[in-house]
């Protein structure tokens, strides 16, 4: 049973050896490193050597809630899985919303670390404290909700929840996501291939155990006094009816919305994408997450279209906006389609849509060929052609098997390198770091290549009205690094900020665990789980070197559109990132910054 | 008169904090295997599924209680289905006369959960943040689910 909101143990499955074992837990280190990715950090540290290949039966899956995880602390059900990613080669992690994180609660887990390679494929049920390594023989193959339909069916529960992989995952492709329930994923990294690669093909929680807090009156008055709050946010409620989508009238406008393999920041046809038209155009319910008041996740469908009815939980902003806006598709149909495509395969839609943005681009400048693409009419714009590409990723084939193995590799391979945008292997969000110089710093500093979530500071660069300068950028990206290896430990959904501030998380922590976290202490151990991941890369090689962005954006100006004109200063930016982060100019963290931090 | 809790999946949208209120309101714990009213995700309609107690008129899980073990009763106050713990031995055979599936047995202790009302003032219908859970008069409810039906 779950006291003080931890479960006090960890579940550890080998697949090689199938012993199954449970690994104490103290409170203490959900003190010192929060929880989830902060954990996963650590064991992560401790446990797998950082010059592995990503693929190999060494490396591990370390899944991990945050202390609330299954107590009614609203916004809180994130759960973070961290491995060494065979796309980028470095530390990586991912967070995944909705009902798993906190299932995996109720059955008395606070973690589950994965290791080892079983030789058949198989499926993984956990129930309560009966564990079990099941033949997956009937699930490969399968696509993600067909996957969770036939494990619902054969362990005869409805409510079971199940984080899976696709025919991508099963297959090794680098850009494989882990999905729970259908629509939630572990997306970035590559997961879903390290999954893969050890033969196991789901995990499947049902749990019924309580999760006890400190306190439970206390807690039951924080919260209640907190739902006031989501529905007084102005960002939480144009969250609740727009979803993620609300972001593009704003960064459109501003010029920097991923187009056309961010070739063009804005363009008049993004429009269609607008917040207001998502919701009048494809959406039809609200869905949320475990605990969450705003719900800002949308289920989309469009009746009759050129490839039948579509309909699936999303498109959110980032995959809007990379298999969208970016491959140039110009209206809903061809979103959704593709998306419902990246949902079934098991595909990371964000770095899907990075290759095939930059396969298209390739296209259409001549550098691959009709004869290269099998004959697929790859120009910008073309959904059809689009979805094909991403079966072929899927399954290996033709350019797609380049594709599988990440960005980078396949523009090398093709003689175009500085057309891939990727730093570190893994491609770019929505936003041109070009139009928000923090964003530059955020994706070129990120310990596991080019992800937004590290640190999301284009809001708060428009709002202050200094997106274009590189001045003092240093502080804000260490600043919202520091919070966010904060909030994603304790299990937090960013969305969830909105309504939820720190004094108030702070006063949670004390009513679950019974311990009380100050400011100071919660900052301090997220710096150290940020230097932690950083040192995870630097003993792999990893330095300035590595902390890069393409051309494009530090040489080829915005052409045109409200960031017109812009490029980015990286090295000027590093220079002051790494003084005020305290490490030396080759961006490895000093001795003295290192003893400091304890570790 | 009595009211009686109504729950409109349209309006549902699977945030569970039903099932937060009623597990730590009666148990002071959170555990959804542990609360009365349960939200089931179907991937295959999109749709989010509230299932409680309906405090039917004629109350088919008492008829079906044997006669020996009688552990429930009608509250005359609420009329809410009262579940004798230290009666019920969790036979199951109120379970199955449920004509909503809104009844499920405490996952360790030898009884059944139904829904209390808690008392007259739900804590799932005051914290649903959807105002997806009512809590009328049997009339107006009558109306409700009435129109409901006319929309589909």
């Amino acid at each position: 049973m779950t006291k003080n909101g931890i479960a006090g143990q960890l579940l550890r499955v080998n697949l090689t050896t199938k012993k199954i074992t449970n690994e104490q837990l103290p409170l203490e280190m959900f003190i010192d490193y929060l929880g989830g990715r902060g954990l996963g950090a650590f064991y992560l540290d401790k446990e797998v050597d950082p010059k592995i290949h990503g693929l190999s039966p060494e490396n591990k899956l370390i899944f991990f809630n945050g202390p609330f995880s299954g107590t009614m602390v609203p916004g809180n059900n994130k759960i973070n899985v961290a491995f060494k990613s065979p796309l980028t080669n470095t530390y990586s992690y991912s967070l995944c919303g909705g009902h798993f994180g906190p299932e995996l609660k109720f059955a008395g887990y606070d973690g589950l670390i994965i290791e080892g390679k079983s030789e058949e494929p198989v499926y993984l049920w956990i129930d309560n404290d009966k564990v079990e390594i099941k033949s997956a023989d009937k699930l490969w193959g399968q696509k993600i909700a067909d996957t969770d339909h036939l494990i619902k069916e054969e362990l005869n529960d409805q409510k079971i929840h199940v984080a899976c992989i696709g025919p991508a995952g099963e297959n090794q492709v680098n850009i494989a996501c882990v999905t729970s329930d259908v629509f939630r994923e572990f997306g970035r990294g590559g997961g879903g291939a390290v999954m893969g690669s050890k033969n196991l093909k789901a995990i499947a929680v049902r749990g019924s155990k309580d999760v006890e807090v400190a306190d439970p009156e206390g807690l039951m008055e924080l919260v209640a006094g907190l739902y006031p709050n989501f529905k007084k946010n102005p960002k939480a409620q144009i969250r609740r009816v727009e979803g993620t989508n609300e972001l593009v009238r704003g960064i459109n406008n501003a010029g920097f919305m991923c187009t056309k393999n961010f070739s063009e920041g804005t363009s008049e046809a993004n429009k269609e994408f607008e917040g207001s038209l998502f919701r009048e155009k494809v959406v039809y319910n609200d869905v949320s997450c475990y605990a969450c008041p705003i719900a800002c996740g949308k289920n989309s469908a469009i009746v009759s279209t050129k490839y039948g009815a579509v309909k699936l939980e999303g498109p959110e902003f980032e995959t809007l906006g990379l298999l969208g806006t970016n491959c140039g598709l110009t209206n809903w149909e061809d979103v959704l389609h593709v998306s419902a495509i990246c949902d079934a395969l098991g595909l990371d839609s964000i770095t899907a849509g990075g290759c095939v943005s930059l396969a298209m681009e390739c296209f259409e400048k001549g550098i691959l060929t009709l004869k290269d693409t099998n004959g697929l009419e790859l120009s910008f714009g073309n959904g059809k052609a689009e979805a094909e590409l991403l079966e072929m990723i899927a399954y290996k084939k033709g350019i797609g098997a380049d594709l599988a193995e990440g960005p980078a590799y396949a523009a090398e391979k093709w003689g175009a390198p500085e057309l891939a945008m990727h730093s570190k292997g893994m491609t770019f969000a929505v936003y041109d770091p070009r139009g928000a110089k923090g964003m530059a710093l955020t994706y070129a500093t990120s310990p596991k290549g080019a992800h937004h979530m590290v640190a999301p500071v284009f809001g708060g660069e428009m709002a202050a009205g200094n997106r274009f300068e590189e001045k003092g950028k240093e502080t804000l990206v260490r600043n919202t690094q520091l919070n966010f290896a904060a909030v994603d430990s304790l299990g937090f959904c960013a969305t969830c900020q909105n309504g939820f501030l720190r004094a108030d998380q702070l006063k949670a922590f004390k009513l679950v665990t019974g311990y009380e976290l100050t400011e100071e202490k919660m900052l301090f151990n997220a710096e150290r789980i940020f230097n932690m991941e950083r040192m995870y890369n630097v003993k792999n090689g990893f330095a300035r070197k590595d902390d890069t962005l393409p051309k494009r954006f530090t040489e080829e100006p915005m052409a045109f559109g409200e960031s017109k004109g812009q490029v980015v200063d990286l090295e000027t930016l590093l220079d002051n990132y790494y003084a005020a982060m305290g490490w030396n100019n080759d961006g490895v963290p000093t001795e003295e910054k290192l003893q400091a931090l304890g570790l | 008169m009595s009211k009686v809790l109504v729950a409109d999946a349209k309006k549902c949208v699977g945030c569970r904090i039903c099932e937060q209120w009623c597990s730590m309101s009666h148990f002071r714990t959170g555990n959804p295997k542990k609360s009365r009213i349960t939200v089931t995700r179907s991937h295959e309609d999109y749709m989010d599924y509230p299932v409680v107690c309906r405090q039917c008129v004629d109350t088919p899980c008492i008829k079906a209680c044997p006669t020996k073990i009688d552990a429930l009763s009608k509250d005359e106050n609420t009329g809410a289905i009262i579940v004798d713990e230290e009666k019920c031995i969790a036979c199951k055979m109120c379970i199955k006369a449920c004509p909503y599936n809104a009844i499920k047995v405490h996952p360790s202790e030898k009884y059944v959960l139904i829904c209390d009302l808690c008392g007259g003032d739900p804590q799932c219908v005051k914290y649903c943040p959807e105002n997806a859970l009512y809590f009328l008069d049997r009339e107006e409810a009558d109306k409700l689910v009435a129109a409901t039906k006319e929309d589909e």
